[in-house]
């Protein structure tokens, strides 16, 4: 399949990295995501929120290519890439991350994200195949350099050996981060990496974001209102499938429709 | 010409086959949409329901016809439910390939307690008088028992429809199949009903039988005849759909019928075309609900045997190398310290080493269980002999061929396999082999049931090609059968070791990545199917090099290299040993052989202990063999090192807990 130079297509006035037209993903009856557009500039940091079952997961599913959306396109860098499997989104440049950690397990941690980095070598044909096939896996320079470098970003040198399911949940955490990291996205897509963290490791792992993610663009899904407040230079505000608002932190905080959905969503 | 009466009269006959496979597939259909479980043996249960029909007519005469068709379900459903409780019941949690195993097993057990109680004659039963002799209706004559099959099979079948339907049971178990742990949350002990609902299908199946039995004869295979097209059932009207199996199980007899009388050529063959081509269409069959997106990672994980836990890579390595020279010190002892057999016997050993080596490729390291890889053994066996028949008689050529022929089926059949996941994988590779399988009796090239013989085997290529026992004259102390030894065993240390610079090199790497997680490999962005595929064409043209050794060795094949016992034998040998290793499943092999040599001498039921110690396996040690120093060591440390914390450099060994890390799926 010819990878389209992205370049070409890319109108220098339309900034929009990611853009979504008209989103709409229905299960049977029910609308999950209702003509929903979204556009994240270069160097943007976005939060998707919204209460539960607002259309999150569906939106970032449909986004990243796990789900198919019932109509409407996704283009990323002006490419339309709305029927693309997921595999081709990511050598594209469209990096994600799990809600529920899914690390290879039964790996190394080193292998982890050096299985991350090869894909970005297979991808720019970097391999070939009769290598592919018999070289030791450590015998390819600029991957092993790629994963030197990523395992130093997240702070995971020292474990490097270690079977991924031995980590604590932080690490591992960190190790997800980093896998994503390692296919040298363009877009990095967070699906709430924080589910299911205690306060002290919530904290921590936003930070992790900031740091390690500074300066890429983002796109976070998150459920936590006041975590994104510092972080996001946008927020999307998402509720029954619907984009109730986009704006600043400060705007989303003021909009009385974001706090009618937040306060009347609660029923427990 | 084909008359009306005639084609009525088929037709007839097709509804009273078709009858039968409706109640074996129900019953196969519905334990397989409540509990997830593949059930081989459900032929054997169909076996036994007839076996005790006949002991129970046998002393009666023609009324005991009637007390058998109570009597025995009733024995059966009991011996379902009990096979149940005492062997599926701890695999519930696991991938199902752990079912199909353990059901393979059982299918060993019985079908050696048929054999041991009746012996391996066809036995005969016939209708009750009252039944016997032919009507004839608008023109058509029948016998009356096929009329009463019929009536009989269509009113059990509504029976258990409406209770499905109407029963508080039925409810619970429709709702089981749909979301088995929301019937648990709603405090429902649904575990309970897995037993009545096995024990229930036992019986239908055994009702089946038991019809059946009596319109044709009892024999030990009608088990395994039967099954195969029951899950060509049960596959065509959707996995756990009971209005599949009714639709399903009346088209396939009425078509199985049809063709053997007006399109011979296509008997036998068309069925497993039409499963492929509805799987292919629909996988979920035709009346299957879409198991949904994502089913595949919910399922349990394949348990890989990860035997690192006691050895060094070091010193495993060694270990390899010591029982290569013992294996190629072997010959040297023939006729000095024992007899020729044990040559002939590690010959067996050896390819069936690489047939399991080469199941493993794809199965323990891309999670892809085939059930047809005897497709490829035979296949290759099959184009090596046409080889040495036709064109040459090298072996090297043979061999070269039977690689490149499966190589290149294995790529057709995997682009059309690999896009449907899981159990319906292993389905439609079961349904291409039994094609192929098929198509051998029907082709003149092939030799028809006979098979091929008598090819001619030299061992070189164009002029410097020499005949084996030509070469052994010149080499002091082998024989022809050592030299053969020796080739055999160069071939698969080589193909080994080729294996494992594969696994160790990328592709392997994302082959094991695939293994642990599909869906995070596709977002690192891997093509998943792609890799498959190709893993599928590497083992594939493995498969038909340990088929090519065979025939070399042997000088012939027959169709029986392709059944599908033969696909069942590997997929046992490669979990027995440990599948993800490469080395396992060929421990598994010689281990597996080794121990029916040892049973067949000692008893003729060694089937049964097989059958016995593999289901034991299956339960006890799923990681198989090579786990088996770690579960020991472990056990010796009396659970001191049970703690979670993997510290640097210790951690390959705290991997060694069997079964703590399912949680990673969640």
């Amino acid at each position: 399949m010819a990878v389209t130079d992205t370049a070409d297509d890319f109108d220098p006035e339309n900034e929009a990295v990611l853009q979504a037209t008209e989103l709409t993903k229905q299960f049977g009856d029910f609308v999950a995501l209702d003509d929903v557009d979204l556009d994240v500039r270069d160097g943007e940091f976005r939060s998707v929120i919204g209460p539960n079952g607002a259309g999150k997961t569906t939106l970032f599913n449909c986004l990243t290519g796990a789900l198919k959306p019932t109509s409407g396109t996704v283009r990323f860098r002006g490419e339309d890439v709305t029927r693309l499997p997921p595999n081709e989104r990511v050598r594209r440049g469209m990096g994600r991350s799990f809600q529920i950690s899914t690390v290879f397990g039964g790996l190394s941690v080193r292998e982890n994200v050096r299985l991350a980095a090869q894909s970005v070598a297979e991808g720019k044909g970097q391999i070939p195949i009769h290598r592919k096939l018999f070289s030791p896996t450590d015998r390819f320079e600029s991957v092993e350099a790629r994963t030197d470098e990523v395992l130093a970003e997240i702070g995971l040198e020292e474990r490097s050996d270690d079977y991924a399911r031995a980590l604590a949940h932080g690490d591992r955490r960190r190790l997800e981060i980093g896998l994503v990291l390692a296919t040298d996205p363009e877009l990095v897509l967070l699906d709430e990496p924080t589910a299911g963290m205690g306060s002290e490791e919530t904290q921590r792992t936003i930070s992790l974001v900031e740091e390690v993610l500074a300066d890429q663009t983002m796109l976070l899904i998150e459920h936590d209102i006041d975590l994104v407040m510092n972080v996001s230079d946008t927020i999307t505000v998402l509720n029954r499938g619907q984009v109730l608002a986009t704006g600043t932190p400060e705007r989303i905080a003021e909009n009385d429709d974001v706090q009618q959905a937040y306060l009347g969503g609660v029923r427990e | 010409m084909v008359g009306v009466t005639g084609v009525a009269e088929q037709l007839l006959n097709g509804l009273t086959i078709g009858m039968v496979y409706v109640l074996i597939a129900a019953g196969l259909s519905v334990i397989f949409g409540v509990m997830d479980v593949i059930n081989f043996a459900h032929g054997e249960l169909f076996a036994l329901g007839a076996y005790f029909a006949f002991a129970i007519v046998a002393p009666l005469g023609g009324a005991g016809f009637w007390v058998a068709l109570v009597v025995a379900p009733l024995l059966v459903g009991v011996l379902g439910a009990v096979i149940e409780r005492v062997t599926l019941r701890p695999l519930y949690d696991r991938n199902p390939l752990y079912h199909i195993l353990l059901t393979f097993g059982l299918v060993l057990m019985l079908n050696d307690v048929i054999t041991f109680f009746w012996g391996k004659q066809p036995k005969a039963f016939s209708e009750p008088s009252i039944l016997s002799g032919p009507v004839t209706v608008l023109g058509v004559s029948n016998s009356l028992y096929s009329y009463f099959i019929i009536a009989f099979g269509a009113v059990l079948s509504f029976g258990t429809w409406w209770a499905l339907n109407n029963t508080r049971f039925g409810l619970v178990v429709r709702a089981g199949s749909q979301d088995r742990e929301m019937v648990r949350n709603l405090g429902i002990n649904i575990d309970r009903y897995y037993t009545l609902v096995f024990g229930a299908g036992a019986a239908l199946a055994a009702v089946a039988g038991i019809v059946l039995g009596a319109y044709q004869n009892v024999n030990p295979g009608m088990g395994n005849s039967v099954i195969i097209p029951a899950f060509v059932i049960v596959v065509l009207g959707g996995l756990g759909s009971f209005r599949g199996a009714v639709v399903g199980g009346l088209g396939v007899g009425i078509i199985q019928t049809l063709a053997r009388t007006y399109v011979p050529v296509l008997e036998g063959l068309i069925v497993f075309a039409l499963m492929i081509g509805v799987l292919l269409v629909k996988p979920e069959g035709l009346f299957g609900t879409s198991t949904g997106e994502g089913h595949g990672e919910s399922e349990g994980e394949l348990l890989a045997g990860r035997g690192g836990g006691v050895l060094t890579d070091r010193q495993r390595f060694g270990l390899g190398a010591v029982v290569v020279a013992l294996l190629a010190v072997v010959p040297l002892g023939v006729e000095v310290l024992y007899s020729e057999y044990v040559l002939t016997l590690l010959t067996d050993v050896l390819i069936w080493a690489l047939f399991a080596l080469s199941l493993d490729f794809v199965m323990g390291y891309a999670g892809l269980v085939s059930l047809g890889h005897a497709l490829f053994y035979g296949t290759g066996a099959y184009a090596s002999v046409l080889v040495l028949l036709h064109f040459t008689s090298s072996a090297f050529v043979a061999l070269a061929a039977a690689v490149v022929v499966c190589a290149a089926i294995a790529w057709v059949i995997g682009y059309l396999s690999i896009r449907v996941s899981g159990v319906y994988f292993s389905m439609i590779t079961l349904a291409f082999a039994q094609l192929f399988y098929r198509a051998v009796f029907k082709l003149e090239w092939t030799g028809g049931s006979d098979g091929l013989f008598g090819a001619d085997v030299l061992y070189g290529i164009g002029g410097f090609a020499m005949e084996l026992d030509e070469i052994a004259e010149m080499v002091p102390m082998v024989s022809e059968e050592g030299l053969f030894y020796y080739f055999l065993l160069a071939t698969v240390v080589g193909s080994y070791l080729v294996a494992r610079q594969i696994m160790k090199a990328p592709f392997g790497s994302v082959l094991q990545s695939i293994r642990e997680s599909e869906r995070r490999t596709e977002f690192v962005g891997y093509d998943v199917t792609a890799y498959k595929r190709r893993a599928f064409v590497v083992s594939g043209a493995m498969a038909g090099l340990a088929g090519g050794l065979f025939a070399v060795e042997s000088g012939f094949v027959a169709p029986s290299l392709l059944f599908w016992l033969n696909s069942g034998e590997v997929v046992v040998m490669t979990v027995l040993g440990g599948m993800g290793t490469l080395y396992g499943p060929m421990v598994g092999a010689g281990v597996y052989i080794g121990f029916e040599e040892v049973l067949a001498s000692y008893t003729d039921q060694w089937q049964f202990f097989l059958g016995a110690l593999f289901v034991l396996f299956v339960i006890a040690l799923p990681r198989g063999l090579v786990s088996l120093p770690d579960k020991l060591v472990e056990a010796g440390a009396g659970g001191g090192r049970a703690g979670t914390s993997g510290g640097p450099g210790e951690a390959p060994s705290e991997e060694a807990e069997p079964l703590a890390d399912g949680e990673v799926n969640e």
